[in-house]
């Protein structure tokens, strides 16, 4: 600055020197050069001055920077002294921490207290003299004391080791010499096999029954106990049998935690799947979980019924799991060919071969009231539908196997289990057998009847007059028919019951014959009903000799039944069906004035009258021995 | 009876009680069923109401006829009349008073009886039967007292004229018999005999006589001939009823005449020849038509047949319920 203001001063001084050198050159010449280089000497001097003053400024500034430096060095070491040494008493710190945080490891092994040590140890050890005041020799003779009590029990478990092993040896050895033995035994079983059959006492073939037996759920369990039970003590032709899958029966049983873990696996995995593919219509869905309400155990009880002419009646019992019910399917197995009658085909139709074996048992509805919610769950509407694929659920085969549902009847029944199926089996057993045999016979009558020929046995032949003209047609027949509609007013047909039409002729007359045969045949008499189509239509509605013949076939049981079990019911029926319609015929041409001309069907019954009561019924009561016709 | 045996029975006979409270049915199966009407003409009448107090077997074939006298209800069974105390049989007892049979001639086959009626002047009961014959008995001896003999078949139906006291049968022969004191007829007369062109016969169906009924001069005859009405003097058909089956029944009741037969419904007919009306019930061919005068409080018309059920009609023109066996 200084030199700027002398800078300035110059320049002034300059312009002043020339500003004036016009008019004061000529006589301040002399002067002039004089004030000028006095002027000269002052700028250099104040130069000078200028750069010493400023020579001193920078010297003033730097001397004052390298004392700041200096304090500052100082400083800076005193700081750096102060972080060393509280670094080192951080360290040192975190070192007595350790030290004071160590755990020896003596600290871990578990030693006995203090007075066991002092009532255990040996005086060597122990040195109570010396361990009770000082600590550390307390602990350090535990330690002796530990370590040498260690050594023992460790010679210890060495000695137990070569015992074990040495009786283990032992025991393989006897095991061997035991499974050498098996196959021997084995020859031995296979070798007594003849004799078993020999002597009748098949004891293998029972052991392994009851081996596979011990996978059946319990009610087929029980029915296997009871119909083998009844089959020894009753009736030596009756067999029982297991068949189906014993693997997946054990299966079945095996304990739930194992199959739990599985399932919580699989059903993560399974989650991972759905995400991935598209999960299955809930159509689908609801059809699996049918099936799986549906579900059969995989074994089934096989009961074979052997009657006296050699015809087998299968039934094939089945445990349905969810449901709790057993099912029933049956099969017959004939000594001679059954084929032939064709309106008898529904008789041995395994379907409804066991309808209503006790009254009103159709076996189409589950007898388990619990199955209606579970259904409902799972959209089934009718156990009806499944009923042809499963079985039947009778409700005698429900109490065979034990099941006591709370839905059969008013009465309370006090036996449960096995005495129940006990209580019963007799019974169905005799049962089943009377309804195949029935079944049977009603077969080989049907297939004569319907080659017109009324097969009458022997024993009841003195029921009918030896000259019978009328003959027969046998028909199956499906659609309504009007002369039948009392029957179905009074609630005598049902669904279950079989239904014939048979064609009687005698010259132009044509008698109409609806028969229904109860499945319960022939503890239930067939059901006639009659119409007649002889110069006009008549019927046992409109007529009371019809309706008169009607109630003569359809109400003397204990004079058609016949020898027991009664199996020519049906037959005999028909047979006095015939006779009656004989009658009819002679009789009416007597009673209407003989206009006509010749009588279409002379009279050959003897009889003492035609007409008795104010419904001049005709005689339609066959007398044995004499052979005349009277009225009831 | 089991459900079959219900749906083959007939009824065949009906008789009021003495009082009019009770009616006794008769069927095909021997049983005798009585049944209160006041009991099922109650306002509070149920189910259990329309079947008989009691029922029991009376005879070993049918009853075709009852009777019921001031004490006692008669019955006809095979060949044998039975008397029931009505005191007893409201009690639920079932001991026969007495049980008489007629003399018959044949052993081989016993004859049914088919009508009974009531001489109340001389206390004589008077029945006929299979046996061709009318029987007539003295209701306090018992004794048998005369058979009037002259039909060549059995008899189906008995009438009895108070004023000249004279019996009316009609029989299986196609003749009305007119049987005055003595034992020879005092006039009979074919239905079709020498009149084939006579309206009321119908040879389709035959020429018995099932029914017979008297008013003073006036009697109603049918059967196989047409239902008609004639006047006893002139013995000549006045009026044919068109009732297109064989009647078994008819009575006069006031200026109408009700008749039952084959078909299910009960005929009004009028005396002109006209059928009024023709009711229908529940049997599909009907027997027996009573009809209860004595008590007014039951006035009732009660019609049974070929079913096991019995129509009460409390008002003549329609079925008000049916008593069943």
């Amino acid at each position: 600055m200084s030199s700027d203001a002398v800078k300035k001063r110059k320049p002034k001084v300059i312009r002043n020197e020339e500003g004036t050198p016009e008019t004061k050159r000529g006589r301040a010449e002399g002067e002039q050069s004089v004030e000028m280089e006095e002027r000269r000497r002052q700028c250099s001097v104040h130069f000078i001055t200028l750069k010493k003053l400023n020579r001193l400024a920078h010297m003033r500034l730097k001397k004052g920077r390298d004392q700041t430096h200096e304090a500052k060095q100082r400083v800076d070491v005193l700081h750096l002294q102060l972080q060393n040494l509280l670094y080192e008493v951080m360290h040192l710190q975190k070192e007595i921490n350790k030290c004071l945080e160590f755990k020896s490891q003596h600290e871990e092994i578990e030693l006995v207290s203090e007075e066991e040590f002092f009532q255990e140890a040996p005086a060597e050890i122990s040195r109570p003299h010396v361990t009770r005041d000082d600590h550390h020799q307390l602990t350090l003779a535990r330690l002796d004391w530990e370590l040498e009590q260690r050594k023992r029990l460790a010679e210890q478990y060495k000695m137990s080791l070569a015992r074990k092993e040495k009786i283990h040896k032992a025991i393989e050895q006897k095991r061997e010499y035991l499974s050498s033995l098996q196959p021997g035994l084995q020859n031995i079983m296979q070798a007594s096999l003849p004799v078993q059959e020999c002597l009748s006492m098949p004891f293998e073939q029972m052991q392994k029954q009851a081996e596979v037996a011990r996978h059946l759920p319990p009610p087929l369990y029980v029915l296997l106990v009871q119909a083998a039970a009844y089959g020894q003590a009753c009736d030596k032709t009756l067999s029982a049998s297991i068949s189906g899958d014993v693997d997946e029966a054990k299966a079945l049983s095996r304990p739930p935690e194992d199959s739990q873990d599985d399932e919580s696996d699989s059903d993560a995995e399974e989650e991972q799947q759905n995400t991935k593919r598209r999960r299955a219509t809930v159509g689908v869905q609801l059809d699996d979980k049918r099936k799986e309400m549906l579900r059969r155990h995989p074994l089934s009880l096989c009961v074979d019924l052997k009657c006296k002419d050699g015809s087998v009646l299968h039934l094939f019992f089945y445990y349905l799991m969810n449901l709790n019910i057993l099912t029933v399917k049956t099969k017959v197995s004939t000594t001679t060919d059954l084929s032939g009658a064709v309106s008898a085909g529904e008789l041995l139709n395994s379907e409804s071969l066991l309808n209503c074996l006790y009254a009103s048992d159709h076996g189409q509805e589950t007898p388990n009231p619990t199955n209606r919610y579970q259904f409902d769950k799972v959209g089934i509407t009718t156990f009806a539908d499944y009923v042809s694929d499963l079985g039947h659920p009778y409700v005698w085969v429900q109490k065979l196997g034990g099941l006591q549902f709370s839905s059969d009847g008013a009465q309370v029944c006090v036996l449960m289990g096995s005495a129940l199926s006990a209580s019963h089996m007799e019974r169905t057993m005799k049962l089943l057998q009377g309804r195949l045999q029935a079944r049977l016979a009603l077969h080989k009558q049907f297939s004569s009847l319907e080659h017109s020929i009324i097969p009458v046995s022997g024993e009841c032949q003195h029921l009918f007059p030896a000259k019978v003209v009328s003959g027969l047609t046998l028909v199956p027949v499906e659609q309504e028919l009007g002369f039948v509609q009392h029957v179905l007013k009074a609630g005598l047909l049902r669904e279950t019951d079989l239904f014939f039409m048979a064609v009687v002729e005698r010259g132009t007359a044509r008698l109409l014959a609806a028969v229904v045969v109860n499945p319960r045949y022939p503890e239930v008499m067939p059901l006639f009903s009659l119409s007649l189509h002889w110069k006009g239509e008549r019927s046992g509605r409109t007529e009371d000799n019809l309706r008169a013949m009607e109630s003569e076939v359809n109400v003397f049981r204990a004079e058609l039944q016949g020898p027991r079990p009664g199996f020519q019911l049906l037959t005999n029926q028909i047979q006095r069906l015939c006779v009656c319609l004989d009658v009819y015929l002679e009789m009416e041409s007597q009673v209407c004035d003989g206009s006509e001309g010749p009588k279409e069907f002379p009279r050959e019954k003897m009889c003492l009258r035609t007409a008795r009561g104010p419904s001049r019924l005709k005689p339609f009561k066959y007398n044995h021995p004499q052979g005349f016709f009277s009225h009831r | 009876m089991g459900p079959v045996e219900l749906l083959h029975m007939s009824v065949f006979s009906q008789s009021f009680s003495p009082c009019g409270r009770f009616l006794a049915a008769g069927n095909n199966y021997g049983e005798i069923a009585v049944f209160s009407l006041s009991a099922a003409l109650s306002p509070d009448a149920s189910q259990a109401s329309q079947k008989p107090i009691l029922n029991f077997t009376a005879h070993d074939g049918p009853v075709f006829s009852l009777l019921s006298t001031d004490t006692h209800l008669l019955s006809a069974g095979n060949g044998e009349i039975s008397a029931w105390s009505w005191a007893e049989l409201i009690k639920k007892s079932t001991k026969a008073a007495w049980t008489r049979k007629p003399s018959y001639e044949t052993s081989l086959e016993i004859p049914e009886i088919n009508a009974m009626i009531i001489n109340p002047k001389d206390n004589s009961l008077i029945v006929g039967g299979g046996d061709n014959n009318i029987h007539i008995m003295d209701m306090e001896t018992g004794i048998f007292k005369s058979v009037l003999k002259g039909h060549t078949d059995y008899i189906h139906c008995l009438c009895f004229k108070e004023r000249e006291e004279e019996i009316l049968s009609g029989g299986e022969d196609g003749a009305v018999r007119i049987w005055g004191h003595t034992e020879i007829p005092l006039s009979h007369f074919q239905t079709c005999s020498g009149m084939a062109s006579q309206e009321c016969a119908r040879p389709q169906f035959g020429k018995w006589i099932s029914c017979l009924a008297t008013d003073s001069d006036w009697m109603l005859c049918g059967g196989g001939p047409s239902l008609s009405l004639w006047h006893l003097r002139s013995m000549s058909p006045t009026s044919v009823f068109p009732l297109p089956g064989c009647q078994r029944e008819a009575v006069f009741y006031q200026d109408l005449i009700m008749s039952v037969g084959e078909g299910p419904h009960v005929s009004h007919c009028l005396h002109g020849g006209t059928v009024k009306a023709q009711i229908p019930c529940t049997p599909s061919s009907l027997n027996t038509l009573a009809l209860n005068l004595k008590n007014t409080e039951h006035r009732v018309m009660t019609v049974g047949g070929s079913s096991h059920q019995i129509d009460v009609f409390t008002n003549f023109s329609y079925k008000a319920f049916s008593l069943s066996f």
